[in-house]
């Protein structure tokens, strides 16, 4: 039962977007721009080597993109009043959430599936196709850590007087750890190639971050949404 | 109990043990033999800070699972008055760590471990009085509140452990300052001023807290004149 | 770094800590006895008022 309910819930949220495609091309395009940005400042003379500055800027974008992805899915909610809605009937509020974050999970890495071709032909030289595998699992359990915290915050900021201002104050510190180690890894990928073994304690640190706050969020969620 | 654990009692407690804490420090401990020479002696009151800090966030939290489990105005006052507290102490932690940074190493920051932690403490904790700003309904506000200084202590302990154990590699910082082992002496004098920060921050709680109290008394009266 | 050169410091840190603590702690007083004054005050109002309706 929750399972068919957590289904209904995506099902409606990936319907929802995937037929405007609003919000997925405003992330997308916000992530191309801020790509070129990062060009012009901090490549100002041709031989400049960004190698090491690679990992921070994917995911300084990566972070805003979802942080616009996050409001955006909210305030709609808010909007049309379907959170209410869904409030009003019996359904488990750790599955909203679950519902919700899976979501949201799905969307960034929609946006990143299409962004990291683009970032990898702007700004690497050297292929990582070798390591490709363990890119995608950094990928993943940051964006779980992002989506998780992101998706519980956001549930609050949209129920203030700030709403979609609140979000990046109370999600950007708690999410700085998850930065650390994403960039950490990711560098390590781009620039100089790694193996599971140079990366596990940073692999291991996101997988635990996530387990964490997951708990944290199944805990909290029921006060997160509300009466 | 009620005397001897009273605001005024706990400052004078606290005051004693500074005090003692402070002679302690400058007439019995040595000074400390590595190249930070006498600045080291600014160590016998900052990292009590830095833990009472500490503490003070833990107050918050604890305070804050009991509010969602009953939601009684108390603790709620207890939660926002320790983060409040826990605020100041950490921008004492901050002032005082980077004047012992310009007499230690001749810089006034470092994007070390502790001090890095405290800033994004700063800024985590900054971020719960915005949110409380911005709620407009009562109810919600200790509600979110609480979820808020619940998720944030969780991610304090990670801040400090991504900050040490995953450093970006460019900026090698090896800064172990008081971990070489304390002295008997050394070690006395750091306890007695822990005490004594401990003390100190209980009395504020105390005083804080009666404030916070009598100001809820007064909204209440004023309502019911009002109403 | 000399002994009176790191002194500067040291007492630039506990002067700091000093102050600070002395300042919130006058702000936290001042604030207590506004607080108990108007409390007071609106104590005296409330009994008027209640003493003023259930004289009618």
């Amino acid at each position: 039962m929750g399972f068919r309910q957590f289904m209904a819930i995506l099902r409606k949220d990936l319907i929802r977007e995937l037929r405007t495609r609003e919000m997925l091309v405003s992330m997308f395009l916000f992530v191309m721009l801020a790509l070129v940005i990062f060009h012009y400042a901090f490549g100002v003379d041709e031989d400049t080597d960004l190698t090491y500055f690679t990992g921070g800027m994917l995911w300084v974008t990566f972070i805003f993109s979802a942080l616009l992805g996050l409001n955006r899915s909210f305030a709609q909610e808010k909007d049309e009043q379907c959170l209410d809605g869904l409030l009003l009937c019996p359904v488990d509020r750790v599955t909203i959430f679950f519902a919700k974050m899976t979501g949201n999970l799905v969307f960034l890495l929609i946006i990143q599936a299409v962004s990291v071709p683009v970032f990898t032909l702007f700004f690497i030289e050297r292929s990582y196709l070798a390591d490709i595998g363990l890119f995608l699992l950094v990928l993943l359990l940051a964006d779980l850590g992002i989506c998780t915290i992101g998706t519980l915050l956001a549930t609050i900021s949209m129920n203030t007087r700030a709403r979609d201002l609140l979000l990046p104050i109370v999600f950007l510190p708690l999410i700085v750890p998850v930065l650390i180690a994403a960039v950490s890894a990711t560098t390590g990928i781009f620039a100089d190639g790694a193996d599971l073994g140079d990366l596990a304690a940073r692999l291991g640190f996101l997988a635990a971050f996530d387990a964490v706050f997951m708990v944290a969020a199944y805990g909290t969620y029921d006060f997160a949404i509300g009466e | 109990m009620k005397k001897l654990t009273s605001a005024p009692a706990l400052f004078a407690a606290a005051g004693a043990f500074l005090v003692a804490g402070l002679l302690l420090a400058f007439l019995y401990a040595p000074v400390d033999a590595s190249s930070m020479g006498f600045s080291q002696k600014i160590f016998y009151y900052h990292a009590p800070i830095a833990e009472t800090a500490l503490v003070a966030f833990g107050i918050a939290f604890v305070a804050a699972i009991l509010y969602l489990r009953d939601p009684d105005p108390k603790w709620d006052r207890l939660s926002y008055v320790s983060v409040r507290l826990g605020l100041l102490f950490s921008v004492m932690v901050m002032v005082t760590g980077m004047i012992w940074g310009k007499a230690a190493w001749d810089a006034w920051w470092a994007w070390e471990p502790r001090l890095t932690t405290f800033l994004i403490v700063c800024f985590l904790y900054t971020a719960y009085f915005v949110l409380r700003q911005v709620v407009e309904e009562e109810s919600r506000r200790a509600t979110y509140a609480a979820v808020f200084a619940i998720v944030a202590f969780i991610d304090v302990p990670i801040t400090f452990f991504a900050t040490r154990y995953m450093p970006e590699g460019l900026h090698p910082v090896v800064i172990r300052a008081g971990d070489s082992g304390m002295e008997g002496s050394m070690f006395l004098s750091f306890m007695i001023s822990m005490a004594g920060m401990t003390l100190l921050l209980a009395a504020l709680v105390r005083a804080d807290v009666a404030a916070a109290r009598l100001k809820d008394e007064i909204d209440d009266l004023k309502t019911r004149i009002g109403g | 770094m000399s002994i009176e050169e790191g002194a500067k410091f040291v007492a630039a840190a506990y002067a700091v800590i000093l102050a600070v603590v002395i300042a919130y702690y006058a702000m936290s007083a001042r604030r207590v006895s506004a607080l108990t004054r108007d409390v007071e005050l609106l104590k005296a109002e409330v009994e008027k008022r209640e003493a003023v309706s259930s004289g009618d």
